[in-house]
């Protein structure tokens, strides 16, 4: 024990006297969750707040017109412009990115609908002989009925999709109206008699149902409740520059070899480093989290939501740093100088970071990206603190998250072991 | 088997590396008494720190065997440890600790602790006159205090057989004076050492006993003056170059 607490006892007070280490170590981390909070707060709110700009041109002044303005309002996905412009000038003013969409409805769009279900109900009920020769009240006007849809060029296939969807169903829904009122009417050729008037209802709705329990899930990921973890993570895996950094001197300034002529097993040595970065990383970890609750909210950004289990949240901070540590002690020993080790440690982190999901939330990544985050310990730790800060979760459903970081921990321990022993 | 008076046994000791066409030690028998400062010199790659290493337990060897105060270095490896201490080449402290610091974490190490270790740290840095310079950091000492430093770590814990290897490289005369005086010392209290230095001079003074080592082989072993008279030579310099030859070891 003597050499496990004098070895954890020295590499706390080298790490305590390197100002720069310092600096990168904590200064860093909570300059970033800061700086990326605000950054990313706006792109936050428009994932689920989303207003999309569309620019209407409703040349009509039917019940078509009225039917799709209503339809498109009801979404409530789109901030709508409404202007009287040229096709032409629409489609420069859309190609420019002003509008995501804009979407024109001809003149005249309501007479020539009802000119066309007047006379397909003439000639379906002429054909069965329920009316004559297909005579019709209503004017017939020659000519297709077109609503024109721009989008803009950027604008995705799915997305495209979902839109022309809803913009169909609210034409879907007048076409069927229309269609019942003619028939109706051909049916019945006293007026007075169609008492039933009123629109069709849905026979058929879809009703959402939310998958949250608690109110704290009501919070949603904001930036802060992503933030705030994700950098935490990121500065907790930095501290692979300065742990591998110190493997490294220590192998090139000679200690290594007197540590490896004294009794005792090498083990003890690591796992005094191990332990003394380890409670570095639970420190940053609490002062991150203590920016999040304290510092941004005056910044006017949310607090920090991270709930009443504070033992769960130590168990990922642990495992978080064993994780951390395991990889320092891994790049340490496979580098052989500061330069080399500092680089993969860097680069290696921020890829890591990247599918993990700290740069972005994973669920905006393209699917192939989303299955190599499952690889990322970094996302294995930030899936935890999300499970923990919004799903009220509990150690039981965070247990596989810990189970992977520690499995991670010891694989890079062994990766370093075997190294050494074959070299 | 190591008799009473013999520190060091080393027989057949043979260390071929991996990928190597010769070998680094090649099948070298040696024997060291106990108390005596031994020599161990060679040009650049001659074998010396493998030897060394060897015997410090820090790199296997390929064949033969080795035994220190009685122990093989093959079944002994972790109570030779406690046996020995060694002085490498490089400054092995750590630069941002303090003096006293550095030695406490060595110490430490070999298990000493508490006022017992306070007391060895304080006598060693009087006897080397870094005292008043216990608590500041190594990064602001002097080579020569480096060096002395060093030396204190290598025997805080009273080492039976100490391992030299260049003690004094790029330090002052008065630095170098101390620490040839201090090791004196020291092996008059029962230590044997063994040391490695390319200052023939130095090596002259020092050592009662030496080894001239060449491609892994032990070419030369006895006493300095001995073996200046045995070989006609005015100093260890001129025997050394007359034995190892005059090209260049890079």
């Amino acid at each position: 024990m003597l050499r496990l607490f004098s070895t954890i006892q020295k590499e706390m007070l080298i790490v305590l006297r390197d100002r720069g280490g310092l600096a990168i170590m904590f200064l860093m981390p909570m300059a970033m969750i800061t700086i990326m909070a605000l950054i990313q707060d706006a792109p936050f709110r428009d994932y689920q707040e989303l207003k999309i700009p569309l620019l209407l041109i409703n040349n009509d002044k039917g019940s078509l017109g009225i039917a799709v303005e209503k339809g498109l309002n009801e979404s409530k996905i789109f901030d709508i412009t409404k202007k009287n412009s040229s096709p032409e000038e629409v489609k420069k003013t859309v190609k420019s990115g002003d509008y995501e969409i804009a979407v024109i409805i001809p003149d005249n769009a309501t007479e020539l609908l009802n000119s066309k279900v007047s006379h397909f109900v003439a000639a379906k009920l002429s054909s069965v002989g329920l009316a004559d020769s297909g005579k019709t009240d209503v004017k017939i006007t020659d000519g297709s009925l077109n609503l024109n849809v721009f989008f803009s060029p950027d604008t995705k296939k799915s997305f495209k999709a979902s839109i022309l969807s809803s913009l169909k169903q609210s034409i879907s829904k007048l076409e069927t109206q229309t269609l019942l009122d003619y028939f109706s009417k051909e049916l019945n050729k006293d007026e007075s008699k169609v008492t039933d008037k009123k629109p069709i209802d849905d026979f058929v709705t879809l009703q959402e149902v939310s998958t949250i329990d608690t109110p704290k899930e009501a919070l949603l990921l904001n930036s802060v409740q992503h933030n705030v973890p994700a950098w935490t993570i990121f500065g907790m895996f930095f501290i692979v520059i300065s742990m591998s950094g110190s493997i490294i001197k220590e192998r090139d300034e000679g200690s290594y070899t007197r540590i490896l002529t004294m009794p005792g097993s090498y083990i003890t040595v690591l796992a005094g480093k191990t332990t003394a970065y380890l409670f570095i990383c639970l420190i940053q970890c609490v002062l991150m989290l203590l920016v999040g609750i304290f510092v941004l909210p005056h910044l006017g950004l949310p607090r920090l939501i991270i709930g009443n289990n504070i033992s769960a949240m130590l168990l990922i901070a642990i495992a978080t740093g064993l994780a951390a540590t395991g990889y320092g002690v891994m790049v340490g020993t496979l580098f052989k100088t500061h330069q080399q080790s500092s680089t993969f440690g860097a680069v290696s982190i921020v890829i890591l970071a990247a599918l993990g999901g700290i740069w972005v939330p994973i669920y905006v990544m393209p699917e192939g990206i989303r299955l190599l985050a499952e690889f990322s310990p970094l996302n294995w730790a930030l899936s935890a603190f999300h499970k923990l800060f919004l799903s009220e979760g509990t150690i039981q459903t965070i247990l596989p998250n810990l189970l992977k970081l520690f499995a991670f921990f010891i694989s890079t321990l062994l990766v370093a072991f075997i190294y050494n022993k074959k070299k | 088997m190591t008799t009473s008076g013999t520190a060091i046994e080393v027989n057949h000791l043979l260390k071929i590396y991996k990928g190597a066409s010769f070998p680094a030690v090649n099948n070298i028998s040696f024997s060291i008494e106990k108390n005596s400062i031994f020599g161990l010199l060679g040009p650049n790659g001659a074998g010396k720190t493998t030897t060394i290493s060897i015997l410090c337990g820090l790199i296997k060897l390929t064949n033969g065997n080795a035994e220190l105060l009685g122990l093989s270095i093959k079944s002994s490896a972790e109570e030779i440890k406690k046996q020995i201490g060694i002085v490498p080449q490089e400054i092995a402290l750590y630069p941002s600790l303090t003096a006293f610091e550095n030695l406490r974490y060595i110490g430490n190490m070999y298990g000493l602790k508490g006022k017992e270790l306070r007391d060895k740290i304080k006598d060693h840095l009087e006897i080397v006159g870094l005292l008043s310079s216990s608590d500041k950091q190594i990064k602001t000492f002097s080579g020569g205090m480096k060096r002395r430093i060093n030396l204190i770590a290598g025997i805080l814990h009273q080492p039976k057989i100490l391992f030299l290897d260049e003690p004094t490289v790029g330090v002052d005369v008065q630095s170098r004076n101390m620490i040839t005086e201090h090791l004196h010392h020291i092996n008059k209290q029962g230590c044997t050492i063994i040391y490695t230095s390319h200052l023939m001079e130095e090596a002259e003074n020092l050592c009662s006993d030496i080894a001239i080592i060449d491609n892994g082989e032990i070419i030369i072993k006895g006493k300095p003056k001995t073996l200046i008279n045995e070989n006609n030579s005015d100093n260890l310099e001129q025997l050394f170059l007359k034995l190892t030859g005059k090209k260049l070891r890079d």
